[in-house]
């Protein structure tokens, strides 16, 4: 077994134990990084200097036997929207092309001091505004197991680089699917925890209401060790909140080993039933059914009507409404590309903006500057909230007596690189699946399956109640046993 | 029909008009960051941080303080504080503004539906209802001359965020305003109770207090002109002049049977007059701030506040005038500062009869603070050391003005005792004694027989031939006499012989 | 060609006056693309008109939880130089813009 190929506990035990060095670790990694770059463009920045001097400090560290981090020498791969100090953070977009941030996220200070050793930044749809990669001002990133595949976005390049046998985890951020659905493309675990439970400072945002940072993994067992670092109590982030008593360490063993998620309550969405899926997602669905049933779990059914019909209409209102806030502060004046030859202060803001952006950007820009119109805001925006508020009761509700939801990430597998919708609200309909999640703030955890005839991974997500993150991993622990460990991509090298 | 003659008289125009004021609530820190908001002096640029640049990725998070000094302004304009409100982002674009939106309460407010007391022009009591106070941070300062202090040609302008940040509040009136003159005793009244309670310095020259009206005309044949919005006062006179030019302005405006344009107009201080924003009005959209939640004012917290209310300035006055026999102007002089009433009142606590404190206190040190150019708190004599000052004034062992000099004295040298103080100023202690003063207005009587011959005559109606013996007198002791001792000698001599 | 027009809540000149409040120029091939993006996209949020909302609170947050608070202590932030790098014109210590004439 090649070191790349080791898990996030693996490599952190291995160093620690003194099977190998945190270099030989990160050597391995870049190398296997190197090797698949070029056919998956999934970095925007490779970090091999620094990642090398930062391993080497660890090495010193265990020579001189002194306290490590848990993570102590682990390769990361951060999502391009998380600041890293002095490291270039460009969001995917041309505007930020050279911005190296003066401050760090509280997420990167968490692993950093963890002793995680950062490899790279990832590609990805510029602003998370895309659900392929392909807006990103820095091209397209291919997915490591058909590279004329779209890996998924907007955090495409962590997932894909997860796949890949890059690195053994890496951070995305999931406004509206942006970790699950790159997650289900790329054959790997992603976690969007519950809103609030892991810090959002320093992530460039989006939808700030939306928007949450979550870790990619190849085992459930490691993202619980992720969850662990991550979910802490920020100051810094206003909306971030104290869950100090959830412990993701600590796994219950079930009584029953052969029937572990006996009495778990697994709805469907009855909604859901009437729309399409591909053969191989379809046949997921049912096998999983068949899997919980084994196993010991209740398959019922909860009804999500204002979910299935408004969902996807009120999440571009708000991620929009609030995008064309979040990206008024890039003007050229304090930070980013700018120009230096307008003559007057509007041309120089339409300059910056109009030749920093890319044109989904602007798009939602455009939207969201027209629904918060005050001749429209409280028609578009302000109604946009108050369907909001339904869509957050109708899930409450609905999980009053059920432990998850079982259900697709996407409809279909990825597409073709280049075989966009020619109709955006086309492509906006296939993220039902993971959206609503966003709107109630629920934590959404999005599992390998298994893979299609044409050794395409196909993923499924559980949904649970807020602050139910670690019952997700839980469970995702139990079907992990049962469905098998995904595995490393090898077509990208 | 509408008198397009202008034959004067015809028509009446009575203005109506509100008035938003900003102020600079007094912390150490910024409203979102930690940056110092202290930048009196400092480097441009040298109070930044990722929060109030704006940089992509930087979240605000709420300084306890501002909340609170809101509360305390809030209470010191008689508002009810609200138990929740929330923060949006109103956006517009513009190079002073970091993140392309100010977050601000707008119109869920911490405090809403107060009122002040003022006198209108004929000095008859009247009520500005104020609408709200709101939380919001302050934009970015914008210098339009070149690097070199060049202001014609320079091809730039410049950016300091050191202000980006700082708290403010948001004073919205009722258009219950009627004048200039109502509208500077209304912002006269606000600035002295928001000062009172702490809340913030309301220094006017350090920005610190700025203020815009709206400004409409109602015609008496039933017209309306539309509401203008005046910019960019800051200070009371700026205030007054700008709403009467704006008043001389629409009327004459409806006067001519014109129609006036609701529109956003700058005051040009130097010229004296109103002009009409060049660019169309700032585009301003809310939506709510995703990066706070609901600010929530538990009601424990609210009485915990408004237990540090002090006495207010005008419930002050009534005090003194009815329990001190102040006069209604010395005690509105005395209570203008919080500072400067609560020097009196240790003043009085430590002995001091109140009357000759009160003129002491806005006389002398009134004057020694101002030449100074320091608060009262500052000043070397303290409140009780003017307080036995006082004492022997009183009980004569001080005449006035050697009381004076010896004020003048410690007024230099904090570290003297009053007694060190008395010495050094030269002052006799114990005036002029009975025997020695009677010998002098002997003295003075021998000298001047023809003035003594007027007296008695009748002819001193008015008293100024004593008045002149009295100063004559007052000269030959030095002024260490007192000088109604000295008239009771006068008196008692003229009878005696 | 007719209908389609009709149908559009927002035309050429509506979307290059919104693209202007944000600060954007299109080129008229972006123009196009954004004039059938937002048209679109109001299509889909004009859903909302089907629902009764008038007692609907608007949704703001996730949790209910209140504004965190933080003491008033000033702290400087070390690295504002880094901040100041950034800077295309880096003469003297302010960020340069063009010209604003004073209103």
């Amino acid at each position: 077994m090649q070191l790349y190929e080791l898990g996030v506990r693996e490599i952190a035990e291995g160093i620690r134990e003194k099977k190998f060095s945190a270099l030989e670790v990160f050597d391995e990694c870049l190398h296997r990084t190197l090797a698949c770059e070029g056919k998956m463009s999934a970095l925007i920045t490779t970090t091999a200097d620094a990642g090398r001097a930062h391993a080497r400090r660890v090495d010193e560290q265990i020579a001189k036997g002194g306290a490590l981090g848990l993570l102590a020498g682990v390769p990361v791969i951060l999502k391009d929207n998380i600041c890293t100090h002095g490291i270039r953070t460009t969001a995917g977009s041309r505007i930020l092309g050279r911005w190296a941030p003066p401050y760090s996220a509280t997420v990167w200070e968490l692993l950093s001091s963890a002793g995680a050793v950062l490899l790279g930044k990832s590609n990805m749809d510029e602003f998370a505004m895309g659900n392929t990669c392909g807006t990103s001002a820095f091209g397209p990133t291919a997915n490591p197991w058909d590279v004329s595949r779209v890996p998924g976005g907007s955090s495409g390049g962590s997932a894909a680089s997860v796949a890949a046998g890059y690195v053994p985890f890496a951070l995305g951020s999931d406004t509206g699917g942006s970790i699950r659905q790159p997650a289900s493309y790329c054959g790997i675990y992603g976690l969007k925890p519950t809103y609030g439970l892991v810090s959002r400072y320093g992530l460039i945002a989006y939808g700030s209401s939306l928007d949450q940072i979550g870790p990619f993994a190849r085992s459930v067992e490691d993202m619980d060790l992720l969850m662990h670092v991550l979910a802490r109590h920020d100051p810094k982030d206003s909306t971030s909140v104290d869950k100090s008593e959830i412990d993701f360490t600590r796994r219950e063993k079930s009584r029953q080993p052969e029937k572990p998620l006996k009495g778990k309550r697994v709805a469907l969405v009855k909604e859901f039933r009437d729309f399409t899926l591909d053969p191989p997602i379809a046949d997921a669905m049912k096998r999983l059914i068949r899997i919980f049933e084994e196993t010991g779990a209740d398959i019922v059914e909860v009804s999500l009507p204002t979910v299935a019909r408004y969902a996807v209409a009120c999440y571009y209102a708000i991620a929009a409404s609030e995008a064309h806030t979040n990206l008024a502060r890039f003007d050229g004046v304090r930070y980013g590309y700018t120009v230096t030859t307008a003559s007057d202060l509007k041309d120089m803001f339409e300059e910056v903006r109009s030749k920093g952006f890319g044109a989904e950007v602007k798009s939602r820009i455009i939207a969201g500057t027209c629904l918060t119109e005050p001749v429209r805001s409280e028609e578009y925006y302000v109604a946009a909230t108050r369907v909001r508020t339904l869509i957050a009761e109708e899930f409450r509700k609905a999980f009053e007596n059920v432990d998850c939801i079982l259900q697709p990430v996407t409809p279909s597998l990825p597409a073709k690189i280049g075989e966009a919708d020619e109709d955006a609200m086309k492509g906006y309909e296939s993220d039902l699946y993971t959206l609503p999640v966003n709107m109630a703030g629920l934590p959404g955890f999005s599992f390998c399956t298994g893979y299609s005839q044409s050794g395409l991974p196909v993923g499924l997500q559980l949904v649970g109640p807020r602050w139910s993150d670690k019952n997700l991993l839980d469970m995702g622990f139990e079907l992990e046993k049962i469905l098998g460990t995904p595995k490393i991509a090898q077509r990208g090298n | 029909m509408p008198d397009k003659t202008g034959a004067g008289g015809a028509l009446a125009f009575t203005p109506v008009i509100g008035i938003e004021i900003h102020i600079q609530l007094k912390t150490k820190s910024k409203v979102f960051c930690s940056c110092s908001a202290d930048y009196t002096n400092d480097e441009p640029n040298s109070h930044i941080c990722p929060v109030c640049m704006g940089l992509p990725g930087s979240m605000p998070v709420l300084n306890k303080t501002v909340v609170q000094q809101g509360m305390l302004a809030g209470m010191a304009l008689n508002c009810t504080v609200q138990p929740t409100t929330y923060f949006f982002r109103k956006s517009y674009y513009y190079p002073d503004l970091p993140k392309g939106y100010q977050i601000t309460q707008s119109d869920l407010p911490i405090a809403a539906n107060g009122w002040l007391d003022i006198k209108d022009d004929a000095g008859n009591p009247k009520r500005i209802r104020i609408n709200r106070l709101h939380l919001e941070e302050d934009v970015g300062k914008l210098h339009h001359s070149a690097a070199d202090g060049r202001l014609e040609g320079a091809e730039s302008s410049w950016v300091d965020y050191n202000r980006s940040g700082l708290p403010l509040a948001e004073i919205v009136s009722e258009p219950d305003v009627s004048s200039a003159y109502e509208a500077v005793e209304y912002v006269t009244m606000l600035r002295r109770r928001v000062r009172y309670v702490g809340a913030s310095d309301v220094d006017l020259e350090k920005g610190m207090m700025r203020f815009d009206a709206n400004v409409s005309v109602k015609c008496s044949d039933g017209r309306w002109g539309r509401r203008v919005e005046v910019k960019n006062m800051n200070s009371f006179r700026a205030l007054e002049r700008a709403i009467e030019y704006e008043i001389k302005r629409q009327s004459k405006i409806l006067a001519d049977g014109g129609e006036v344009l609701q529109e956003t107009r700058h005051w040009n201080d130097v010229k004296g007059t109103t002009t009409a924003s060049r660019v169309k009005e700032f585009y301003r959209k809310f939506i709510v701030e995703p990066d706070l939640p609901p600010l929530v004012v538990l009601p424990q917290w609210v009485e915990e506040v408004r237990a540090t209310l002090p006495e207010m300035p005008n419930e002050k006055a009534l005090r003194y005038v009815r329990e001190m026999g102040l006069s209604e102007i010395d005690a509105a002089v005395l209570t203008d500062s919080i500072d400067v009433a609560r020097y009196f009142e240790a003043c009085v606590a430590a002995g001091a009869n109140p009357l000759r404190a009160g003129n002491w206190v806005r006389t002398e040190v009134l004057r020694a603070v101002n030449d100074r150019q320091i608060g009262v708190k500052d000043l070397a004599v303290k409140p009780d050391a003017l307080a036995e000052l006082i004492r022997r004034i009183d009980d004569g062992r001080l005449s006035t003005t050697g009381a004076k000099n010896v004020f003048e004295v410690m007024l230099e040298g904090s570290s003297l005792s009053l007694d060190e103080a008395v010495r050094k100023s030269g002052a006799v202690e114990g005036g002029v004694g009975a025997d020695a003063l009677e010998n002098l207005v002997r003295a003075t009587f021998a000298a001047n027989p023809d003035v003594i011959e007027e007296i008695r005559s009748g002819k001193d109606t008015k008293g100024k031939k004593i008045k002149f013996l009295q100063g004559l007198v007052m000269r030959e002791t030095k002024g260490q006499a007192r000088p109604d001792e000295v008239v009771a000698a006068i008196e008692t001599l003229l009878k005696s012989e | 060609m007719g209908r389609e027009v009709w149908l559009m809540k927002l035309g050429n000149d509506d979307v290059r006056a919104i693209a202007a409040e944000a600060r954007l120029s299109l080129t008229d091939g972006e123009l196009a693309g954004a004039v059938r993006y937002i048209n679109n996209f109001l299509d889909m949020v004009d859903r909302f008109k089907e629902l009764d909302l008038k007692n609907v609170e608007p949704f703001c947050f996730a949790e209910t939880n209140e504004c965190p608070l933080r003491e008033d202590l000033p702290a400087v932030f070390a690295r504002s130089d880094e901040i100041l790098a950034d800077r295309a014109d880096s003469t003297g210590s302010f960020f340069r813009v063009p010209r604003i004439m004073e209103e």
